[in-house]
């Protein structure tokens, strides 16, 4: 399972203010407060700390389908390269890369390394940025595991959860966009091959 | 406060966060933010707050996690505005 999540910085910076009051209180654990205020770039901290959490609650959510706004709870330890989210009894760990057009964060519940595509979306509208990243996580699939992307089919839940479903296999996929990126993640699985009998 | 005093003063509040202008012209008491309004979940805090400075209350972790539509927002709202 894979949760991830991506912020475009120039987004971030037009449409969020991390410096309003309150902000960070609301958003951030006091020793995430502290990290931020301990930062060189502390804007650059608000956002990677909110893309793990939001990584985390995307697995998290995967394994225990649900819907709720507390990025809070989600705590983020941040050593050296090492970063893992706890959240009630549930942990994980997340990778993030920083460049300087977005950050990407992808949370898995093993140590991993991280393989989140980021694309840059062609169109501006909200419903067909969902769209385009969409079709680049199926192509991507298509192409991996030597598939048909016709037959790839994409669903959400009710909960806002998408999986891919191949014949009756499953994939486990996490989407994500904001501002110009879209990100894709997915889980790779051993496919019976095309004509092959899924039992 | 009424549903009728009280949607108004959310629609302001939201409107500058929708990306989905459409959705957000046929508001309802069960339009989610997310799912309907497409709010950007980075801006849920910004609602939060401003509904904070508009109605000079103070929304804990606790009221937040269910701010996901304009039903809860609302109930939390009264909630806190009766203690």
């Amino acid at each position: 399972m894979v949760g991830n999540d991506i912020v475009d910085l120039a987004e971030a910076k037009m449409s969020s203010n991390w410096q309003r009051p309150r902000f960070l209180e609301k958003l951030f654990t006091p020793n995430e407060q502290q990290y931020i205020k301990n930062s060189n770039n502390p804007f650059l901290k608000v956002w990677q700390l909110w893309s793990m959490k939001e990584a985390a609650y995307k697995l998290y959510t995967q394994l225990n389908p649900s819907r709720f706004y507390s990025p809070k709870s989600f705590d983020c330890a941040v050593q050296n390269k090492n970063q893992k989210v706890f959240f009630k009894d549930f942990e994980c760990y997340t990778q993030s890369k920083v460049t300087s057009n977005y950050i990407i964060s992808e949370a898995r519940l093993n140590l991993f390394e991280i393989n989140s595509e980021v694309i840059r979306l062609n169109v501006r509208h909200h419903k067909s940025q969902s769209k385009e990243t969409k079709s680049a996580l199926l192509s991507s699939i298509s192409r991996t595991h030597q598939v048909p992307f016709s037959e790839l089919k994409l669903q959400k839940s009710e909960l806002g959860i998408p999986t891919v479903s191949f014949n009756s296999e499953k994939i486990k996929v996490s989407i994500s966009h904001h501002g110009q990126f879209g990100a894709y993640a997915f889980v790779h699985v051993a496919l019976p091959a095309k004509g092959g009998v899924s039992l | 406060m009424n549903k009728e005093e009280l949607i108004p003063k959310l629609k302001t509040i939201i409107a500058p966060y929708v990306q989905d202008e459409e959705a957000f012209k046929f508001l309802s008491e069960d339009t989610d933010f997310v799912k309907d309004l497409k709010i950007n979940s980075a801006n849920l805090v910004d609602i939060i707050l401003d509904i904070e400075d508009e109605f000079d209350i103070r929304l804990e972790n606790e009221d937040m996690e269910n701010m996901l539509d304009v039903k809860s927002a609302m109930q939390i709202i009264n909630t806190k505005l009766d203690n």
